[in-house]
């Protein structure tokens, strides 16, 4: 009946995800990733930096399928979707059930939070469960108590059990990224993307949810994966910056290697140009 | 005097086509022309007509109010008390054939009786086609289809299904099934599942898809993506397009019962084509206070749900 999840236990010397030649270009023709080759360990903070339309977004959905890679390879070790933990599984040519197996094991969360705003707050992190509960008792709402349990402590972990039964909307922008972020707890993920996470937020908020962010990574050994627009939290929160441009990677480095000849690639913009954005 | 603001008067502006608007203008006249010719417009004779109308509303007056309070008009059957006809309770089985016969022949014929068949005429057809435009629209609606050759099949059915009139539904039913309040219950069904799964399905496509691909992004499959990501997001709005259809369900259940498909429409109309305009008065009034109600209510219930 119900399968209880459980982390992955993955050696932290190994990659977690290998991504090699991957190339995107939309219906129109619009090339939006020219061949992107990187790898990421268990338990990295990984920030993205590059102008919108640089390939982030795109590069992130490519990793969980929301949006489908015209080609390349993105390889994960088998035990990430209950396969033989020898077996090297290429994510670009999973289906079905197979893909909803590792999705379940991505966590996502977004610039806009996307939560059901008319379900309670309980509801939404519950629907993080989805890809391992009862695919029929789920679909009308119903989990199990030891879920429930689950749920609780995760909303605990971000702050939130008081506000578990009110309504996702009556709740403020920053306590809606916590549910989200709880919401992904639920998956056991090995990996989270955050897709601007912080950008409709406030400074203040921003660097509470990068902070919760981190303490998770460290804690449960998750790789996150962050799209950022401000350059000083990726150095401040990140392990490892990657810079996009033009759907290239122009930057993979610790945060201390970013020097101004590298913003500078990545922003495509001269370096008084960027003065007074706290560069 | 020239106004702080007068100086801008002075800007060019762009030239009145006068053309265009001749042409438009005139083509409107044709338009109306065309159409009030069409259908033989002539006040003079709804001038000629008034006499016959306030003489029909003179036959009319008073109503007849014995109808809806005489118990006399309800014709009780003499074997039983009122009671033992109207309330639960044991009999014998002579008793209860006679009982049964007066609720399923007598009471619809009745102005109270009429009104309430009315009324569950409309619940029935609105909660029939509520629960089969429910899933239809799923698959009506480009975002929740399984594969675009269903949605575009379900919605090509169900528009052209949608074109045919209640009344016309109506028609061809009763000569299929006859007369009665099964037939209306059925083309209300019908009509109303076409409509009601255009605007759900359209709901659909107006969600914000944002939550749909956190929903994804967790494993989640199909239906659980329905129930955590679409449903929560056109609930409110499916209860509030059923609550209407309802409110219009009722007018057209009477329009139904004049084609002879029970309710209040059928007593109406008999009433009317029997020049018993007293006692006809009688069921326009009686209608007239249930769509008003009905409206009412229809307005409060979708604000509460909303």
């Amino acid at each position: 009946m119900s399968r209880q999840p459980t982390s992955i236990l993955l050696p932290r010397d190994a990659d977690l995800i290998q991504v090699t030649g991957l190339h995107k270009t939309y219906p129109g023709g619009q090339e939006v990733l020219k061949g992107v080759d990187l790898a990421f360990r268990p338990g990295e903070f990984v920030a993205i930096l590059g102008l919108s339309g640089a390939g982030k977004s795109t590069f992130l959905r490519c990793l969980n399928r929301l949006v489908e890679p015209t080609s390349g390879r993105i390889l994960v070790p088998g035990m990430v979707v209950d396969r033989p933990a020898d077996a090297v599984v290429d994510i670009v040519r999973v289906s079905g059930p197979e893909l909803q197996r590792w999705r379940r094991r991505v966590g996502m969360v977004f610039q806009q939070f996307n939560l059901a705003k008319r379900l309670s707050v309980i509801d939404n992190v519950l629907s993080g469960s989805l890809g391992y509960a009862h695919p029929m008792l789920s679909s009308l709402r119903m989990f199990s108590d030891q879920e429930q349990a689950r749920a609780l402590r995760n909303l605990d972990r971000v702050g939130l059990l008081p506000l578990a039964y009110q309504r996702a909307d009556a709740i403020s922008g920053g306590q809606q990224q916590r549910v989200a972020i709880a919401r992904a707890l639920m998956q056991c993920p090995a990996m989270i993307l955050g897709d601007e996470p912080v950008a409709s937020l406030d400074p203040k908020l921003s660097l509470s949810i990068l902070e919760l962010m981190r303490n998770i990574c460290r804690e449960d050994n998750i790789t996150v994966l962050v799209c950022l627009h401000v350059l000083e939290l990726a150095k401040r929160y990140a392990d490892r910056v990657i810079g996009f441009a033009g759907g290239q990677v122009v930057f993979d480095g610790p945060p201390d290697k970013l020097d101004d000849l590298s913003i500078r690639r990545i922003y495509q913009a001269k370096t008084e140009e960027l003065r007074g954005f706290s560069v | 005097m020239r106004g702080a603001t007068d100086q801008y008067l002075d800007l060019p502006r762009p030239p009145r086509s006068t053309g265009k608007r001749l042409v438009v203008t005139l083509s409107v006249l044709a338009v109306l022309a065309w159409a009030f010719l069409g259908t033989q417009f002539n006040p003079a004779e709804l001038v000629a007509g008034l006499p016959k109308m306030a003489d029909m509303a003179k036959q009319s007056w008073p109503p007849d109010w014995g109808r809806l309070f005489d118990p006399a008009d309800y014709h009780l059957p003499e074997e039983l008390t009122w009671q033992q006809t109207l309330l639960p309770g044991p009999l014998t089985q002579d008793q209860q054939d006679i009982r049964d016969a007066w609720w399923s022949n007598t009471w619809p014929q009745t102005i109270l009786g009429g009104t309430i068949q009315t009324i569950q005429m409309a619940i029935a057809g609105t909660a029939l086609a509520a629960l089969f435009s429910f899933p239809l629209g799923f698959l009506a609606a480009r975002n929740t289809s399984p594969h675009p050759s269903v949605y575009f099949g379900v919605k090509v059915v169900v528009n052209v299904l949608r074109s045919i009139p209640d009344f016309a539904v109506g028609l061809v039913l009763i000569s299929a099934i006859g007369l009665g309040p099964f037939t209306g219950v059925s083309a209300l069904a019908f009509a109303t599942t076409t409509v009601l799964v255009k605007l759900f399905s359209e709901a659909i496509e107006n969600i914000d898809q944002g939550v749909v691909e956190a929903i994804q992004a967790t494993g989640a499959n199909r239906f659980q993506v329905y129930s955590f990501a679409v449903v929560p997001q056109v609930m409110a709005d499916f209860i509030s397009f059923v609550i209407y259809r309802f409110e219009a369900n009722i007018r057209a259940a009477t329009v139904l019962g004049l084609i002879g498909a029970g309710g209040i429409g059928l007593l109406m109309n008999a009433d009317f084509r029997t020049f018993q305009y007293q006692q006809a008065a009688v069921s326009v009034l009686v209608l007239i206070v249930l769509v008003l109600i009905v409206d009412f209510a229809s307005a409060r219930l979708r604000r509460m749900v909303q």
